[in-house]
């Protein structure tokens, strides 16, 4: 039976629903620019009517439940694209940077101090006597080796800037995990009184996005509301209110470390696909990895084919005293097997050493015969030693051989078919054997005169117009070489093939395989940036709020709120009606 | 589709951003007039730059080579030109010392004139280019030729590098150009001190073989000039034509680079304004 104390009673459920509603605006108008916040729906219902007399009569309206609009499958989509984005947006940062380091716009491009250096030796070869053109070879060729140092150190300066932002990373990356375990427990808390903790899920969605950012996750919730997040090779980050942190180690603590409920380490560094720390590692341990064992091999082959030519050439004098630049560790070991830096290019032959009186005329010369696999460097050593001591000496000084001539003596070399000489660093033009390590040979920044441009003629002789050999140098420059070109994958390892190419084309394909690369990661970056802007749009349809819809919804409520208040003046007017009767 | 205003203005920013990132690389490119600014402008296009631009460095180092050489090479011709004109000299004055009518004190006379002469054809056989002998084979620092006409030098000559694989000789073994010349001279010498008419005639068959050799060395360095010169014309043509390979690769159409330009900062202006209106229209203007 209806009475006015119901219609007081109805008025007064429907002023509650209306402030609500109006509170439930509020709180998205509040939230209009909070990242990753859902939209709340109030949805209301009518309370169970009563049935009296075959009638039924309302009761009014009450507050079910305050919804979120979300959708887990777009939310999940867009965290997906964020983490390839956030890869290739850091991959692209650090792309430019390498550009950068071979820009060969600048004054420092290694093309240009090639050309320098080739030409060097051009101008030696039309003028093998004069000194002008010998200092300046010897300045190219410092240039160039400083230019190969400094790109390697560039390298490696980016490969522990890498390091580092993935050590920051993983700093992060602990920190949103155990906050995630504490969202996760108070969800749980919240969760069990039946009602759904709206906030507390967006502040969780939120935190997983941004760990989606740093990382790729998967995220698997459980029947209690709480999230369990899992990284690659199934490493548990987050399980309920327990976090697991992740951590930096190995040998050079640079490797990405989880630890199981064993203790024991899982090295999870190769398995980390997206996110920022995705890119990092992708640009740490295979592009910038590649590029620096691609320089190596580069200078390497440089420096091998000039020290090979060089080695086989004499100066315009003689040598009185020389030591070796490569170090054996085993000098009695047979040569092929003494760990010098380029002891696999020794090969049988053998050599010829020239002996010159104090008045620069020819005395002697013998043939050294090598055999690569039986031949040892203390081998070599005795065999010179058993020429004349009155003439000439060797010994071993620190794994190199060091060669002198005694009584005004000076010696020469000439026909190495066996690699030998270059391979000690004897007579060779450049020091080293990386791009790192390599330097102009010390002998030859004392003495520029014992820049080999002449060959030593049958008859002993050393002409000072001889170019032979300087124009031997120069054809090196159209000469193609094997050089190791290497591929670099995380999960595969790195592998190498041989290519056959001049020093400058390899340098130049690898200089536009940089520009190919950095161009593909910048496609990357604005396809997934594309993707995101796609998705984000379809979640904010349906997530985001929108103020013209709130401001619609407030005078609805606001509207409701006034005829529900009319109803209890209505009513309280026809109480006075009633009363006013006595 | 639901429109919620973060997608506004999430969208404003993302357009601008694009936007605004095309106006800069079309700046860049109108204001450097180069086409490719970083590696990944062009990879490709910049590979073949770096080929093209050492090829380039290449072919001004054979310009220098060639240059050089040249220089050499027309050293040489003016010694043996000389050479050629003492030997002809020579020849005269055989003729005339070897007449009847020649006494045996002009003949005397004549004879220190011939020592002259050989003096100078050594002098000439010595010449230099800036310290460095070229008719001394590959002892360049030595003079070829003694006072006595004794060869120093090797039998070697001195050649540069003209091309990729070829070589050309520049300096040459003094001993295969000049013979057994300054005997010949001191021979005659010795005839026209000794009143040797036969002496002289038999130096007169001499010198004209001689007068033969030099000639054809002269016409053999005269067409080495001609083939540097043929080879410097076609270096400079490519270098016309690899300059002219070079800009079309990395240089920008500048007349393109502007309308680009201009588009981009027309597209950004369209933006701007139609962000403007887009962000400012809301419901609670007309409550």
């Amino acid at each position: 039976m209806s009475s006015i104390g119901m219609v007081l009673n109805i008025a007064t459920t429907a002023l509650n629903a209306q402030q609500y509603g109006t509170g439930v605006t509020a709180h998205n108008i509040a939230n209009v620019n909070t990242e990753g916040y859902s939209r709340q729906n109030l949805i209301l219902e009518a309370i169970q009517p009563l049935g009296a007399n075959g009638l039924i009569f309302g009761r009014g309206v009450e507050t079910d439940q305050v919804t979120r609009s979300s959708d887990r499958f777009i939310e999940n989509r867009l965290m997906q694209e964020k983490s390839s984005m956030s890869s290739s947006l850091e991959m692209e940062k650090y792309m430019q940077v390498l550009e950068g380091f071979f820009n060969e716009n600048s004054g420092t491009s290694i093309s240009a101090m090639l050309s320098d250096f080739w030409n060097g030796w051009q101008d030696i070869s039309n003028n093998p006597s004069g000194v002008p053109e010998r200092i300046s070879l010897y300045e190219r060729s410092l240039l160039i080796s400083e230019q190969f140092n400094a790109l390697e150190s560039d390298l490696i300066q980016m490969e522990r800037d890498l390091t580092n932002a993935v050590s920051a990373g993983i700093n992060n990356i602990n920190q949103i995990t155990r906050e995630i375990a504490e969202v996760n427990q108070q969800i749980i808390r919240m969760e069990t009184t039946n009602t759904v903790a709206n906030d507390l899920r967006d502040k969780r969605n939120a935190l997983i996005s941004e760990l989606n950012e740093y990382l790729d996750v998967k995220a698997f919730e459980q029947s209690n509301g709480s999230l369990n997040i899992v990284t690659a090779k199934g490493c548990t980050l987050v399980q309920g209110s327990t976090s697991y942190d992740l951590e930096m180690g190995g040998v050079n603590g640079d490797r990405i470390r989880w630890q199981n409920s064993s203790g024991s380490y899982v090295d999870i560094t190769n398995y980390i696909s997206n996110g920022k720390l995705g890119g990092w590692l992708d640009m740490r341990d295979e592009i910038v990895a590649k590029y620096k064992l691609d320089l190596d091999a580069l200078a390497k082959e440089f420096i091998w084919s000039v020290n090979r030519q060089h080695s086989q050439g004499v100066g315009l004098t003689g040598f009185t005293s020389t030591t070796g630049s490569y170090q054996a560790t085993d000098t009695g070991a047979a040569l092929n097997s003494t760990g010098l830096s380029f002891a696999d290019k020794i090969v049988d032959g053998g050599f010829r050493l020239w002996l010159y009186d104090s008045n620069g005329n020819y005395d002697s010369d013998t043939i050294l015969t090598i055999d690569a696999d039986v031949t040892s460097i203390d081998d070599i050593v005795t065999a010179i030693n058993a020429i004349d001591s009155t003439k000439i000496s060797a010994a071993i000084v620190d794994g190199k051989v060091q060669i002198s001539s005694v009584n005004g003596y000076e010696f020469a070399f000439s026909d190495d078919t066996c690699n030998v000489l270059a391979s000690l660093g004897i007579n060779t033009f450049f020091f080293g054997s990386s791009a790192g390590n390599m330097r102009v040979n010390d002998t030859i920044g004392l003495n520029k005169n014992l820049i080999a441009a002449a060959q030593i003629g049958g008859d002993g002789t050393i002409a000072s117009g001889d170019n032979t050999n300087a124009l031997a140098v120069t054809d090196l420059q159209y000469t193609s070489m094997n050089i190791s070109q290497w591929t670099c994958d995380r999960i595969n390892g790195n592998t190498q093939r041989s290519i056959i190419s001049t020093i400058e084309d390899y340098y130049h394909s690898m200089v536009g395989s940089i520009g190919i690369t950095s161009a593909s990661v910048s496609r990357d970056r604005s396809f997934y940036e594309l993707m995101v802007n796609e998705i984000t749009n379809i979640r904010d349809s349906i997530s985001a709020v929108s103020l013209d819809e709130e401001m619609t919804n407030l005078i609805k409520y606001q509207h409701a709120y006034t005829a529900a208040a009319r109803l209890i003046r209505v009513s309280d007017e026809m109480l006075n009606t009633l009363l006013g009767l006595k | 589709m639901r429109v919620a205003n973060k997608s506004i203005f999430d969208a404003v920013k993302y357009n601008l951003g694009n936007i605004s990132e095309e106006l800069n690389k079309a700046s860049e490119v109108a204001s450097t007039g180069k086409r490719i600014n970083n590696l990944s402008d062009d990879p490709v296009g910049l590979t073949q730059t770096l080929n093209i631009r050492s090829t380039l460095s290449n072919m001004e180092q054979m310009g220098r080579n060639i240059n050089f050489g040249r220089s050499w090479l027309t050293a040489s011709e003016s010694a043996l030109t000389q050479v050629e004109n003492v030997i002809s000299d020579l020849k005269a004055l055989c003729v005339q010392m070897a007449s009847g009518t020649t006494g045996s004190a002009q003949r005397l006379s004549a004879a220190g004139t011939v020592q002259n002469m050989l003096d100078e054809i050594v002098s000439l056989a010595n010449a230099d280019v800036s310290g460095n002998y070229i008719f001394s084979g590959l002892k360049t620092d030595v003079a070829p030729f003694s006072q006595d006409g004794t060869y120093n030098g090797d039998n070697n000559a001195f050649s540069i590098k003209i091309s990729k694989n070829t070589t050309a000789e520049i300096g040459s073994d003094g001993q295969a150009v000049f013979g057994d010349i300054f005997n010949t001279l001191s021979n005659l010498k010795t005839a026209l001190e000794t009143n040797d008419v036969s002496g002289i005639r038999d130096s007169i068959n001499k010198l004209d073989g001689h007068f033969d050799d030099i000639s054809a060395r002269i016409s053999d360095v005269g067409s080495k000039i001609a083939r540097l010169d043929i080879k410097d014309k076609i270096y400079q043509d490519l270098d016309f034509a690899n300059t002219e390979r070079l800009s079309k690769i990395e240089d920008a159409d500048i007349v393109k680079a502007i309308m680009n330009l201009e588009a981009a900062e027309l597209a950004y202006k369209a933006a701007l304004a139609s962000s403007s209106k887009v962000m400012s229209l809301t419901l609670m203007d007309y409550l």
